[in-house]
C-alpha cells in the first residue's frame, strides 16, 4: 500500500478493482442478511458507509497518538462509538429503517470492512486519503448491496423499492428473498464479477484462508495479493496475540 | 525496566483510556440529542396506532393494566365526546417465527374487533413481514370470540385464512388478537356490571 | 422446561444462526475446508458464545438500570474482545493440550458476528438469563451443526466438475444455498413439538 496512488485511484479501486464485497469478499453477513429489500440495503449500506468513512478519517487523525499494541481495541471502541452515533440517529430520525435492519445494525460493528479498512488503510495513510478510500470503499459496499438487493427483491417480490413491477398473474419466487436465495444470488453475482475481472485481465476473488480471518491484518496479506493458505492464518492469527496480549496489562 | 513498564504498560494503558472516554462523552451527548426524539416517536407511533385501530374514539383514557393468566397488559379504554366508553384498546404480543410480534388490537364494546395495527415484528422477509399487509390485517375486522386459523378453504365466521408460507406468524397474530379479546372479557365485563 | 427445549431446538434448526440469520458467514465460508478445523472453530465458538453471553447479560441489566442502555454496542464488544483475550491467556497458561486445539481460532472469534449477535440477540428477545443461556448454547451448536454439514458438502464438491465460471466461492455458495434450503425444512417443526 506504501507506493503513491492519486487520489483518484484510492476513489474508484474501492468500487470496483477491491471492491470489499465482491473482490475482497468482506462483510458477507450484512450482504446477504439486508439485501431482502432495495431499501433496506441501501440504508444498510449507507450506514456502514458513513461508519467507515468517520471511522477511517478519526483513526487516520489519532495514527500517531495510538499505541501499536492497543491499536485493534482502540479501532474497534472508535468504530463502535461510530455505530452506536448511527444507530441513534436511525432510530430518532428513520425508525423504519431501524425496524428493517434489527440487530444487523448495532452489527456494523464486527463488520470485517470497516475494521479491515482501519488496519490496513486507515492505520498508514493521510486522513484525505483515508476520507477518500472511505468513501470509495463506502460506495462499492453500497453498490454491491443494491444489485444483490435488486435481483432478489425484483425475482423473489415482484418489486422494486417497494413499487410492484410484475401483475398479479406472475407470482413472485419468494425463495429469492429467503436465505437460500440469499447464498444463491451472492454466487452468482460474484461468478460474473469473477468473469468481468477476467475479461479486464484481473484475479479471481478467491477463498482462501484470509477470508475467513476477520483479523485485519490477513485484509493487508489480501490485499498485497499474497497467496495464504490455512497457516498463513495462523500464524497472523498468533502474531496478533502476541501483540494484544502484551498490551492486556 | 521502570521505563519499559511506562512505555508497554502504562502509555497504552491510559490512550486505549482516553479514547474510551471520549467515545463514552460523545456518545452520551448523542444520546442526549436524539432519546428524547425517540421516545417522542414511540409515543406518536402508539397514539396513531390507537387511532387507527379504534377510529370511532375521540379521546383516550390514561394507560391502565389488566392481567390474564398471569401476565399484565396494558389497555386504553376509548372515549367517545361525552366520556362514554365505546371500546378497548389493548396492547398484546405472542411469539411469531422471528421474535415476539406486538400488536394494538382495538375491541369495541359488542366485543368485536375494530382494527388491528403491529407495533412491533420482526419476521421473515417475504413471508412472515405480509403480516403487515391490508389484505391480511382486515380478516381480523368484526371477528370476535376465539380466532382460528386455517390454511385452505374458505374461512368461516371467526376463522382468518393463514398468510402463504407463513402460518407460524398468522397462528401468531390470531395468538395476539385472541388475547385481547380475553382481556376484554374481564375489563369490558366488569365496566358493563 | 419446554421453553427451554423450544429455544435450543429454534436455535440449532429453525434459526440457525448462520444458514437462516447470516451471523458468522466469513468462517462459515473460510474454516469449513476441512472437518477437524471445522469442529474445532464451533467449539472455540460455542465455548465463547456462552462465556459472553454469561458476562454480558448481567453487565446489559446494570447499563439498563442506569440508563446507560445506549452504550450497549461499544460495551459488549469490548467485554467480547477483552474476554477472548482472557481466555486465551489463561488456556495457554493452565491447559496447554486445550489451548493447542481451539487458541489458533481464538482470536478469529472477536469479530465474529455470531457471537456480538447472539448476545444482542439474548437482549432484544427479553430471556431470562437461563433462556439466554440456552439460547447461546443453541446458537453455538447451530453453528457447529452447519459447518460440520457443510465440511461434508465441500468435501464431495472437490471431487466435481464444475462449470468453469463457478469455481471457487461462488461455487461454494450455491452449495450453501442449497445446505440452507435443507434447513427451510424444519420450519414449524419446533412450533408444532411444543405448541409454543
Amino acid at each position: 500500500m506504501a507506493e503513491k496512488k492519486t487520489l483518484r485511484q484510492e476513489f474508484t479501486k474501492g468500487i470496483i478493482k477491491e471492491n470489499p464485497v465482491l473482490r475482497l469478499v468482506l462483510g458477507t453477513c450484512p450482504t446477504l442478511a439486508t439485501t431482502t429489500s432495495m431499501e433496506s440495503a441501501i440504508g444498510m449500506g449507507i450506514s456502514a458507509a458513513i461508519v467507515l468513512i468517520c471511522s477511517n478519517i478519526v483513526i487516520s487523525a489519532l495514527r500517531k497518538v495510538i499505541p501499536q499494541k492497543v491499536r485493534i481495541p482502540c479501532y474497534i471502541v472508535v468504530i463502535a462509538a461510530f455505530v452506536t452515533i448511527v444507530q441513534m440517529l436511525v432510530k430518532a430520525f428513520v425508525p423504519t429503517l431501524d425496524e428493517q435492519l434489527g440487530v444487523y445494525l448495532p452489527l456494523i460493528v464486527v463488520n470485517c470492512i470497516i475494521l479491515g479498512r482501519a488496519e490496513a488503510f486507515a492505520g498508514k495513510n493521510s486522513i484525505i486519503a483515508s476520507a477518500v478510500d472511505g468513501v470509495g470503499m463506502g460506495i462499492g459496499f453500497t453498490v454491491a448491496l443494491i444489485v444483490m438487493s435488486a435481483i432478489r427483491e425484483f425475482f423473489g417480490a415482484g418489486s422494486l423499492l417497494g413499487h410492484s413491477l410484475l401483475p398479479e398473474s406472475i407470482p413472485p419466487m419468494t425463495i429469492f428473498i429467503l436465505a437460500p436465495g440469499g447464498f444463491f444470488v451472492f454466487g452468482l453475482v460474484m461468478a460474473c464479477a469473477n468473469k468481468l475481472a477476467e475479461m479486464g485481465g484481473g484475479k479471481k476473488a478467491k477463498l482462501g484462508g484470509c477470508e475467513a480471518c476477520p483479523m485485519a491484518d490477513s485484509c493487508t496479506r489480501l490485499q498485497n495479493g499474497e497467496a495464504c493458505e490455512t497457516p498463513a492464518v495462523e500464524e497472523t492469527a498468533t502474531d496478533v496475540v502476541n501483540e494484544v496480549k502484551e498490551a492486556a496489562e | 525496566m521502570k521505563n519499559s513498564t511506562v512505555k508497554e504498560i502504562i502509555i497504552p494503558a491510559i490512550s486505549l483510556f482516553l479514547i474510551c472516554l471520549v467515545a463514552t462523552a460523545l456518545l452520551g451527548f448523542t444520546n442526549q440529542i436524539t432519546a428524547p426524539k425517540i421516545e417522542q416517536l414511540a409515543i406518536e407511533t402508539e397514539n396513531n396506532a390507537k387511532k387507527e385501530v379504534l377510529s370511532d374514539a375521540a379521546d383516550f383514557s390514561d394507560k391502565m393494566t389488566a392481567t390474564l393468566d398471569e401476565t399484565e397488559y396494558s389497555y386504553y379504554e376509548g372515549l367517545d365526546g361525552d366520556k362514554n366508553v365505546i371500546g378497548y384498546v389493548f396492547t398484546t404480543s405472542a411469539k411469531g417465527y422471528g421474535g415476539d410480534i406486538k400488536v394494538m388490537v382495538g375491541v369495541d364494546k359488542s366485543g368485536s374487533v375494530t382494527g388491528v395495527s403491529i407495533l412491533e415484528i420482526s419476521e421473515t422477509a417475504g413471508l412472515g413481514m405480509n403480516a403487515k399487509n391490508e389484505s391480511f390485517l382486515k380478516q381480523f375486522l368484526s371477528k370476535s370470540g376465539e380466532i382460528s386459523v386455517i390454511k385452505n378453504g374458505t374461512p368461516a365466521d371467526n376463522e382468518i385464512s393463514a398468510l402463504t408460507g407463513a402460518t407460524i406468524t398468522s397462528k401468531a397474530m390470531a395468538k395476539a388478537v385472541n388475547t385481547a379479546l380475553a382481556l376484554y372479557e374481564q375489563v369490558g365485563g366488569e365496566s358493563n356490571g | 422446561m419446554k421453553v427451554f427445549f423450544a429455544i435450543l431446538l429454534t436455535a440449532i434448526l429453525t434459526n440457525n444462526y448462520i444458514l437462516s440469520k447470516f451471523l458468522g458467514i466469513c468462517p462459515f465460508l473460510g474454516v469449513s475446508k476441512k472437518l477437524n478445523t471445522a469442529v474445532g472453530m464451533s467449539a472455540a465458538v460455542i465455548f465463547v458464545m456462552l462465556l459472553a453471553s454469561a458476562a454480558t447479560y448481567p453487565l446489559n441489566t446494570f447499563l439498563e438500570n442506569h440508563g446507560l442502555g445506549y452504550l450497549q454496542t461499544i460495551v459488549f464488544i469490548l467485554v467480547i474482545a477483552a474476554l477472548v483475550q482472557l481466555v486465551e491467556i489463561v488456556l495457554r497458561k493452565y491447559i496447554p493440550s486445550l489451548y493447542n486445539s481451539l487458541g489458533i481460532y481464538l482470536p478469529l472469534i472477536t469479530t465474529n458476528c455470531a457471537v456480538l449477535g447472539v448476545t444482542i440477540l439474548n437482549i432484544d428477545n427479553g430471556y431470562t438469563f437461563a433462556q439466554a443461556m440456552t439460547n447461546s448454547f443453541g446458537a453455538g451448536l447451530g453453528f457447529m451443526v452447519a459447518m460440520v454439514m457443510f465440511a461434508g458438502v465441500r468435501s464431495k464438491l472437490e471431487s466435481c466438475d464444475i462449470p468453469k465460471f463457478l469455481e471457487g466461492l461462488p461455487i461454494t455458495l450455491v452449495a450453501a444455498s442449497l445446505t440452507s434450503l435443507s434447513f427451510l425444512g424444519f420450519a414449524g417443526m419446533v412450533e408444532n413439538m411444543f405448541g409454543v
